[in-house]
């Protein structure tokens, strides 16, 4: 008996702390590996398993402790103080300090880096080091979303910097994997980092990131088990992967919806009873069937994910789909007969441009005439940049704090407020939101900025899809997440 | 002969001044240029960082000055640098070069050990149901897509051979058994259509030849079948097919461009196309380049075997 259970242990193998090479496939190459200077997405999905902020973002969308074991903010909501773990190392031996945050945080401000990531931080008046394990932010004002840019702290070595320049080529973080070979287009390797800071972790020896640009490619792969995990599956190669044997589709809440944007300063749809006739005429039941396949939820201006700031999209009136008063509406407004415009969209993206069609179809019911101009990606960000469009069709990443998005969308003058809109009583509101410690105070602000934008905002939100991972039986443990983080690889094991 | 291929080399700088020309100006005519596609859509940048980039990468001067500048570069040698990597140009293309050059070499040789004893079998068979069936599975082989066919053979082993090694690629010093494994699957979805095209050139070709009165008075003193085909009217037959030869060669890097996404193969199509998807001009510009060279070469090497197989072809 004894020797059966020890023959089936030889035969179903044994889960070993890292053993093994998880093999992922996604679609592009990192462009770069600079934390505080790269901005695309590929990027980010390499950079998040190698380097920490202070604190880092949960499965449940809530701030928990990375390098930072602890923190305190003072009553006047002006001072942040944190306490590192003790015992951190980077991953070319040397002990992690209070200075690194610091040089860090300077790198990030210093406009020679040319930081993406300088505008979250810019309230920050003073930042010192006392001892080893602490540091102290001084903020200029009172910045509600403070803690919530903190997991984009990304402390780097600053002898490193020095060496290289940059870190586009080299890593040198804390985090659970370490660099190990970058071959472009081919695959990046990143191996267990032994000294990682939480024990047991990670689970698997090595991670390889294929780089497979085709989508029925990277199903196929899964499917003979040449990968084990696909992060980011499309809705339709979800559907066709659930029958496959051997393989799970997973599906959470993407923080990420589609949208509808007007320029408001192009005659129309500088009048907000036009948008809000749009709004009405909008279906977005039918969007979330045609284009989602049922896997999505009507959007709102705040993702329901943020449980404790969005409003329910009951609460909107322009969100009872209704053809007719959306006609009758345009013609309060001076257009008995509709008006003709532009839907600029691009097509690398499946979900975008079948949205794009869809509401075409729905704002021709209404009597607009409406035309879609699928562009080519570059010149679509050419185009969103300088606000050369009536309308467009796009999607949009998420936040998990309200300010990290809605403040930079729709201030006036806001640097992707590429609507152009305007609004005095919206700019008070989201002032008065990030501004305030109390977070009662800032709920109001933001339920008041939500009903504000739902009909008449130069946005209308359509749709929060369903992000879907797939892999095979041999891992265990993958955790998804609604930011598209792959962070909680280093909990998945492999099994033989 | 000497004379000839000295000539056609100086006519390849011209060829390259004109590409070069045309590839500068036409990547610049795409709207959008690096700094926009790195930033993105959902980024906060201060316009003076926005300038300050395009101000490192040159794309601040006036267009003519843009191309001196890598003009002058190009010819004492160096390509640039790659914008989003930082590095050469020179080491990203060579490090894919013998990638594409492989898959498209290996295309190339089984197009024509495919074609060539069906051409002759159609031809020979002519009017007869075998004759018929190559000529309608030629047509077909032409009109599919090598995209599509990639695809499909991918799914179909996915299912029914799931444990061949039909995506990606490791390179023959490594593992020359899984390098040519990987290979099976997108050379046979390349050289379809040129397997297609060059059976039914050779076909007709040789159907012409034989046809003529050499052949007649052959047969007609008495030289065995198989001399006369094979050394009289093959031979006459394989200029046509050798020129479809070279026309296919450029039509097969094309399609080679489009498998190498399909099988997640790291070549110089996947090298341009993302080099044009970020608008990284200097990479785009050097692949390009390197593609015309390429190209140029072999159709030199088609026109100098003209002479190999046809000793009246007078280089002067």
């Amino acid at each position: 008996m004894k020797r059966l259970a020890f023959l089936a242990l030889m035969a179903f193998g044994v889960v070993l702390a890292q053993s093994g090479t998880l093999e992922l496939a996604v679609d592009g190459s990192p462009a770069g590996l600079d934390p505080h200077k790269v901005t695309a997405f590929s990027s980010f999905t390499i950079i998040n398993l190698i380097y920490d902020g202070l604190l880092e973002i949960n499965a449940d969308l809530q701030l928990e402790g990375a390098l930072a074991e602890s923190y305190e903010i003072s009553d006047d909501g002006l001072t942040y103080t944190f306490t590192l773990r003790e015992g951190l190392e980077f991953h070319n031996g040397r002990a992690v300090t209070s200075d690194d945050v610091v040089y860090s945080l300077e790198r990030i401000l210093d406009p020679e880096t040319g930081s993406p990531q300088a505008s979250r931080f810019t309230q920050v008046a003073q930042t010192e080091a006392p001892d080893d394990r602490t540091v102290v932010f001084t903020l200029s004002e009172p910045f509600a979303p403070f803690l919530a840019n903190m997991p984009n702290l990304y402390v780097v070595p600053r002898e490193v910097v020095e060496e290289h320049g940059d870190l586009q080529q080299v890593a040198v973080g804390t985090g659970p994997f370490m660099l190990g070979e970058i071959v472009p287009d081919t695959f990046v390797r990143l191996d267990a980092n032994p000294a990682y800071y939480r024990s047991g972790e990670p689970g698997v020896a090595e991670l390889r990131f294929n780089i497979v640009p085709e989508a029925s490619t990277r199903a196929a792969g899964l499917r003979t088990g040449t990968y084990h995990l696909l992060p980011d599956v499309d809705p339709t190669s979800a559907e066709t992967l659930r029958r496959a044997p051997n393989v799970t589709v997973l599906g959470t809440q993407d923080l990420a919806y589609t949208l509808l944007g007007f320029n408001t300063t192009r005659a129309p749809f500088d009048d907000p009873r036009v948008r809000a006739a749009i709004g009405a005429a909008i279906d977005r039941d039918e969007v979330v069937q045609a284009v989602h396949l049922g896997n999505a939820v009507p959007a709102g201006p705040l993702s329901p994910a943020l449980t404790d700031w969005a409003l329910d999209t009951d609460a909107y009136p322009c969100y009872a789909q209704d053809t007719d008063a959306a006609r009758s509406a345009l013609a309060d407004a001076g257009y008995p007969d509709g008006f003709a415009f532009t839907i600029l969209t691009f097509g690398t993206n499946r979900v975008v441009a079948d949205t794009a069609q869809v509401l075409q179809a729905q704002l021709e019911r209404a009597g607009l005439d409406v035309e879609v101009n699928v562009a080519e990606f570059g010149t679509f960000v050419q185009d969103w940049q300088n606000s050369n469009f009536d309308a467009f069709v796009s999607l949009n990443g998420g936040n998990i704090d309200p300010d990290g998005y809605l403040h930079r969308t729709f201030i006036t003058d806001g640097s992707t407020n590429v609507f152009q809109h305007s609004d005095p009583e919206l700019d008070a509101l989201l002032v008065r939101g990030r501004t305030t410690a109390d977070v009662d105070a800032r709920q109001e602000a933001y339920r008041e900025a939500q009903m504000l934008l739902a009909c008449e905002g130069p946005i209308a939100h359509i749709a929060y899809g369903t992000l879907f991972s797939a892999h095979t039986a041999a891992v265990e443990g993958f955790v998804q997440m609604p930011t598209r983080n792959l962070r909680y690889l280093r909990n998945v094991t492999l099994n033989r | 002969m000497t004379t000839y291929v000295v000539r056609r080399l100086l006519d390849l700088v011209f060829v390259l001044f004109g590409v070069s020309v045309l590839i500068f100006m036409m990547l610049r005519a795409i709207p959008g240029d690096a700094v926009a596609i790195m930033l993105g859509a959902n980024v906060d940048i201060t316009p003076e960082r926005v300038d300050a980039l395009r101000r490192q990468l040159g794309l601040h001067l006036p267009i003519h000055e843009q191309y001196l500048r890598w003009l002058t570069d190009v010819l004492r040698g160096d390509l640039g640098r790659s914008v989003w990597t930082g590095r050469p140009v020179a080491d990203e293309i060579l490090g894919r070069l013998p990638v594409t050059l492989q898959l498209s070499g290996m295309a190339l040789v089984t197009a024509i050990a495919v074609s060539f004893p069906l051409g002759m079998a159609a031809a020979r068979t002519r009017g007869t149901r075998a004759d018929a069936w190559m000529r309608v599975s030629s047509i077909v082989g032409l009109t599919l897509p090598p995209f599509w066919v990639g695809v499909l053979m991918l799914y179909v082993f996915s299912i029914y051979l799931p444990t061949w090694p039909s995506i990606g690629y490791v390179p023959f010093g490594d593992d020359p058994l899984g390098n040519l494994a990987r290979m099976v699957l997108p050379v046979i979805a390349v050289s379809l259509p040129m397997i297609a095209a060059l059976t039914r050139i050779l076909r007709s070709s040789l159907l012409d030849v034989l046809s003529l009165d050499y052949i007649r008075t052959g047969r007609a003193k008495g030289l065995a079948p198989r001399s006369l085909f094979y050394k009289h009217a093959l031979r006459n037959a394989l200029i046509p097919v050798v020129t479809v030869i070279g026309v296919q060669a450029g039509h097969l890097l094309s399609g080679v461009i489009v498998i190498e996404q399909v099988f997640a193969i790291p070549g110089l199509g996947r090298l341009v196309i993302g080099a044009i998807n970020e608008r990284n001009y200097p990479l785009a510009q050097g692949v390009i380049l390197t593609a015309t060279v390429v190209f140029v070469f072999i159709n030199l090497l088609v026109d100098l075997a003209y002479a190999w197989i046809d000793p009246r072809v007078e280089y002067g």
